[in-house]
């Protein structure tokens, strides 16, 4: 066997890896705090995506797409600040989408929630074919990814990209802990997560904390997007397939942990790399089924996935 | 039980209109809209199926096109590369539809709610790239077509109209048969069996239903009705193709369905009437120009996933019972 070979995949899987954490992590997030699995999660991302996009072009109407998105005052920026305006616009749709879609319906059935999330993944797919087309868009890599731009670790190449990427990811996570454990709205949302009844009766906003969550996921969904933007190009589907592979993520970790979305999303990463890869049948195309497979099988067997709390159901 | 079918005025109204809308279609339409007007109406029946899987059933079903898909692929695996004859072809469509069915049924037996509806969505989204795998069912990236047509026999002409005509009537008899089987399907006992598993699960094992086999049973009905609409889009088009097979297909018939009403046969008819005007209404406006904002969103009203997202947030606020339970009280 050859570890060289077997090291730079590994390597190469971790980029992906940290796509599927982030955006695993911003369902997790609402999970834990609605029940609801947000289907449109993955196109709220591609939408935060396309915003970046626009704040990169700045001026150019041709590039720039129309509808709504012809109001973004067109000034180029770098891409930082492109990819901070953008979890910023991606953070005011969640909270929107909160307060107008999702509030009403709390004392609502699950089939309520569902087909919310899934009317917005087909009105914000088809509005974004619209204004931008279906055409794929050539985003700049967020850190440098060009040829020879990596690490030589025994004779794998582990791209600074893929560091970067890790780290960004890193610092977030620790400003998400910093938050949760030591802010008076973080200890609300924590409080809303575990039980909502209670919660209201000691004077918490349960549903202004919801909608902070709502942001808060929909950041790590733009984050993720703007990660992804890159590799797999933007277009109005780029987050459908990552979409699986983050539900997948999240539901090997356990849908309420996460911890688990983050350990779910190197998994994920690396399986969809080193199966295909060691297994002639599957190849490229197929790589999505042992993943989809795998998520089943969880479901199945065990719900709660490695890290999430049992659910006891009561009869 | 005996049900007693009643048919309400309103009802017998809509029923004549309709009759009489497709008795005049074959005159007033050439053979191109005749032939896109049957593609809208064998849309009934997988819509009917979500209708079976969701409403009647109460699992979640997202992925319906996977199932359309499977259908059209075996129809045209069957009547081109094994030779079958049509009928036999589409019964075989229905059959290997109707088996997938039942694979993803199996799941469905411990996984529920929104997880099962996480399940089919994601088979939705990995059903393209998946077919693209087996291009001897499929023709691969780009399609395939069938060599077979379904023509209409020489008593007919052998003009392209009679054809037309004869797979139009073909459709809609096959339609009606469908929706007949159904109606009876759900008012009988296995049907009552079904609604009493989606109310409470632990309540109808103790009256003795067999959970495994009614789960299984309805999810391959109801597959069965959307391979159906498969194996009729092949008598239509002779091509099949991977890319008539999107998510957002899938998406657009599980809406069609919740739109018209779930757990109502007569919304399943409803959803799709609403889908053909919003359609036509669509494809006027879009046309139109010089309204600034205005017509950009008329073009919008043309793409049938904006139109029906829209509707699906917007039902499920006012009429959380889709269109057939406007009337109805809401709970």
């Amino acid at each position: 066997m050859d570890y060289v070979l077997l090291l730079q995949r590994i390597f190469d899987a971790l980029f992906n890896s940290a796509i599927y954490s982030s955006l695993a992590l911003a369902l997790v997030i609402i999970f834990r705090a609605t029940g609801l699995l947000n289907f449109a999660q993955g196109e709220m991302a591609t939408f935060s995506g396309y915003i970046a996009f626009v704040f990169l072009v700045g001026p150019q109407p041709r590039l720039k797409g129309g509808g709504l998105a012809g109001l973004i005052p067109g000034v180029p920026l770098s891409v930082p600040l492109a990819v901070v305006g953008a979890v910023l616009a991606g953070m005011a749709v969640g909270a929107a989408t909160e307060r107008v879609l999702i509030r009403p319906l709390r004392n609502a059935p699950e089939l309520s929630l569902v087909n919310v999330s899934i009317g917005l993944l087909l009105v914000i797919n088809s509005l974004m074919a619209q204004w931008w087309g279906t055409g794929p868009r050539v985003f700049p890599a967020l850190f440098p990814a060009g040829a020879g731009q990596n690490f030589n670790i025994f004779g794998a190449r582990l791209r600074y990209s893929t560091i970067g990427v890790w780290a960004l990811l890193f610092v977030v996570l620790v400003c998400l802990i910093f938050l949760l454990k030591r802010t008076r709205i973080g200890l609300a949302f924590r409080a809303v997560s575990i039980n909502q009844t209670n919660s209201e009766l000691v004077g918490i906003p349960v549903g202004r904390v919801l909608m902070y969550g709502w942001a808060l996921a929909a950041g790590f969904g733009a984050l993720a997007a703007c990660i992804s933007a890159n590799s797999v190009l933007l277009e109005p589907n780029m987050m459908l397939r990552v979409l699986v592979y983050a539900f997948a993520a999240a539901t090997l970790g356990g849908l309420d942990s996460p911890k688990g979305a983050l350990v779910g999303g190197v998994i994920v990463g690396l399986s969809q790399t080193l199966i295909p890869a060691y297994v002639p049948f599957i190849g490229f195309e197929l790589s999505v089924l042992p993943v989809l497979i795998a998520m089943t099988a969880v479901l199945l067997v065990r719900p709660a996935g490695l890290y999430g709390t049992k659910r006891v159901e009561r009869v | 039980m005996r049900i007693r079918t009643r048919i309400k005025p309103l009802q017998g109204v809509a029923v004549f209109l309709i009759t009489a809308w497709l008795f005049c279609l074959p005159f007033v339409s050439t053979t191109t809209e005749l032939r896109q007007h049957t593609q809208v109406i064998i849309t009934v029946l997988a819509v009917l199926g979500v209708n079976i899987a969701t409403g009647y059933g109460g699992m979640i079903s997202l992925g319906h096109g996977v199932f359309v898909g499977v259908g059209a692929f075996a129809t045209g695996y069957f009547v081109d590369g094994m030779s079958f004859p049509w009928l036999l072809a589409i019964a075989m469509g229905i059959v290997t539809a109707s088996v997938a069915g039942a694979l993803v049924g199996i799941p469905a037996l411990r996984i529920k709610g929104i997880h099962l509806a996480l399940v089919t969505l994601c088979m939705a989204i990995v059903f393209q790239p998946l077919s693209k795998r087996f291009p001897a069912f499929t023709g691969g990236v780009s399609g395939k077509a069938i060599e077979a047509r379904f023509e209409a026999p020489l008593w007919l002409g052998d003009s392209r109209m009679a054809s037309a005509v004869y797979r139009y009537v073909f459709c809609i008899l096959v339609v009606l048969v469908a929706l007949g089987l159904t109606w009876n399907l759900v008012n009988s006992r296995a049907g009552r069996a079904m609604r009493a598993l989606r109310d409470n699960d632990t309540a109808a094992a103790i009256y003795g239903i067999n959970l495994v086999r009614t789960r299984v049973i309805t999810f391959a009905i109801s597959a069965g009705l959307a391979g159906l609409a498969g194996a009729l889009q092949v008598v239509l088009v002779p091509y099949v193709s991977q890319d008539n097979y999107t998510v957002q297909e899938s998406l657009v018939i599980y809406a069609t369905a919740v739109i018209g009403g779930l757990g109502s046969i007569w919304g399943s008819v409803l959803g799709v009437i609403a889908r053909t005007g919003f359609g036509a209404l669509g494809e006027r406006l879009s046309g139109m120009e010089g309204f600034g904002f205005v017509s950009e969103f008329f073009e919008l009203l043309d793409e049938q996933a904006f139109v029906f997202g829209v509707g699906l947030i917007a039902l499920t606020f006012v009429f959380p019972r889709g269109l057939a339970g406007i009337r109805r009280k809401n709970k």
